[in-house]
């Protein structure tokens, strides 16, 4: 487009948003890089080291232990979570009656702060005061002594897991948009020739869903590569390292360690897993589209 | 064979209400547990879990405004997010709208960081930026959560904008230049009107992202004088670790505000949601 002074106005329009942009991601990513280099804490400024820093976070087991649970929610977080977030759209793509009603109350918990949830299920989950006693007496089951989901590391991992993988709101507001954006004529064509409604769903629904699916388990692995708010209400990465992600493990050098050079060199690692991530479920879902062009 | 279809067709029904009503109540019933509990007594609470309050009391409540300045974070969250989101989307409103109309030589670069930095992992980068704030003295003040929150929601909101301005039709501002209207006031008069409901759109989403933000505001305050509210909530952690009657209130008072504002907009807020999920 052409207009009067065009570069003055590009300029001026731009650069406050890069200037913003520069100190917040540009200058940290630059830092976080280099002094993963270095021997760098509260009291000693950054002197370089070389590769010393990643050495000593793979030569430790709770670093390992971080990584593991990170992917390990990865892939639960982007295939459960997100399919239930699909099948929950699915049934209410009908509108079935009070399927607003419906689509709201499921979306709350996507919406509070995480901070509230991690607080709210450390009541919840409380073994003195909580539902877990209440619950297992209506099962009928003695344990005893109530178990603490929380504190006991054989529960920990899964009871944080299910403080977020059933709330699947966020991605069911998603595949509803995209669903209503399906022409209507389709379906009633497949009506008319015979297509029963779970035939509708599979064949014309679903794999219009593919693209948008693909956003989601973006963003659900994303999500869950910096993981944080709720592990730190309610376990803080214990007991031991039953619920440690790599946030949790970075945070814990940065804070309680003081390691700044040890907390960026778990930072590189972070950025370069969610990197990896990212171009690996684009890889995937852009292959499929395209084989799905051939057999046409 | 008729008979059978139906009878599926009614076992459907059963299972897709079960499935709706069990999802909800996941949803939903620890929220209303909570709400009930911080009318209890902590002697009632201790006593059964899920036993009726026995009176609608607001001592618990009377005990988290008296221990925390509750009303203090609400200001300082209400300043904060504010703030960012005025300054996100006026930021994002120009930045945006030149990529979008111009081509230059560095166009390339300022979208591929943009996009870079949208799958950024907060953490990683945390270090760093509060080694900058010290330096700069803004580590612990408002205004140094104002600059994070307002940089954190240009990637999304960028996304969303570019694409909601490609949606105007290029043909408006050139008739205005014809017309010798300045490429201010043709973005002031007839763009800006023009893209409100995109605007809308991105102040509510980076509205909704900083409120809930608890990362940044752990890692770059350590006072009361820039708390914002979903980090009371891990100090009240600490301060009523015995008083749980009085915690119960505070989670009320911290996720109200929120499913209030949620339930009045909600159209409006799942539009920006998902527009920031599929543009960005």
């Amino acid at each position: 487009m052409r207009t009067k002074n065009r570069g003055i106005w590009i300029a001026l329009f731009t650069i406050p948003c890069m200037i913003l942009f520069a100190i917040v991601y540009a200058a940290p990513i630059v830092t976080v890089v280099y002094t993963s280099l270095c021997d760098y804490s509260l009291t000693s400024g950054p002197v370089f080291r070389g590769i010393k820093n990643f050495v000593t976070i793979f030569n430790d087991e709770d670093f390992l232990y971080s990584i593991r649970n990170t992917l390990v929610w990865v892939v639960l977080q982007s295939t459960f979570h997100v399919l239930l977030g699909l099948l929950m759209a699915l049934v209410l793509r009908r509108k079935p009656r009070g399927w607003s009603v419906v689509r709201t109350a499921y979306m709350i918990p996507n919406i509070i702060p995480t901070a509230a949830t991690g607080v709210m299920f450390t009541l919840l989950l409380n073994p003195s005061f909580g539902i877990v006693q209440p619950f297992l007496d209506f099962l009928g089951v003695d344990y005893g002594m109530v178990p603490n989901l929380f504190g006991n590391s054989r529960y920990a991992f899964w009871t944080v897991t299910c403080t977020w993988i059933f709330y699947s709101g966020f991605n069911t507001i998603i595949f509803l948009a995209e669903m209503g954006a399906i022409d209507k004529e389709i379906y009633e064509a497949a009506t008319v020739d015979g297509a029963k409604p779970w035939q509708l769903d599979r064949y014309i629904t679903l794999p219009l869903m593919k693209n948008i699916f693909g956003t989601c388990v973006t963003l659900a692995s994303v999500a869950m590569v910096s993981q944080f708010d709720i592990i730190y209400m309610t376990t803080k990465g214990g007991p031991g390292h039953s619920t440690l992600n790599l946030p949790i493990y970075l945070y814990k050098a940065a804070t309680l360690e003081n390691n700044f050079g040890k907390a960026n060199a778990v930072g590189v690692v972070q950025i370069v897993i969610g990197l990896i991530l990212v171009l690996l479920i684009q890889r995937l879902f852009s292959e499929k589209k395209e084989t799905g062009r051939v057999r046409q | 064979m008729r008979k059978t279809s139906k009878f599926s067709v009614y076992l459907a029904h059963i299972c897709k209400y079960v499935f709706m009503i069990f999802f909800v109540c996941i949803a939903v019933g620890p929220l209303l547990w909570a709400f009930l509990s911080s009318f209890k007594t902590y002697s009632e609470i201790n006593s059964s879990a899920l036993s009726w309050p026995s009176s609608f009391n607001l001592e618990n409540y009377k005990a988290a405004f008296k221990y925390a300045p509750i009303a203090k974070y609400f200001l300082n969250s209400v300043i904060i997010v504010g703030c960012s989101v005025l300054v996100t989307v006026a930021l994002v409103a120009m930045c945006a709208y030149i990529i979008s109309r111009f081509d230059f030589k560095l166009k390339v670069v300022i979208v591929l960081l943009i996009s870079a930095s949208l799958m950024l992992p907060a953490q990683a980068i945390s270090q760093p930026l509060f080694a900058i704030f010290q330096k700069l003295g803004i580590f612990d003040t408002k205004i140094g959560l104002i600059i994070v929150y307002s940089a954190m929601g240009i990637p999304m909101s960028f996304f969303v904008m570019t694409s909601y301005y490609k949606t105007i039709p290029m043909a408006l501002e050139e008739s205005a230049y014809i017309d010798g209207a300045s490429f201010l006031q043709t973005f002031l008069r007839i763009i800006l009107p023009l893209a409100k409901p995109g605007l809308v759109t991105i102040a509510l989403l980076q509205f909704i992202n900083t409120w809930n933000e608890f990362y940044f505001a752990l890692m770059l305050t350590s006072g009361n004088s820039a708390r914002t509210v979903p980090i009371a909530l891990n100090y009240y952690m600490g301060t009523f670790a015995n008083n749980y009657s009085a915690l119960f209130a505070a989670v009320v008072l911290t996720v109200l505000p929120t499913i209030i504002l949620f339930i009045i907009l909600q159209r409006q807020v799942m539009e920006s949601l998902t527009a920031g999920a599929v543009k960005g």
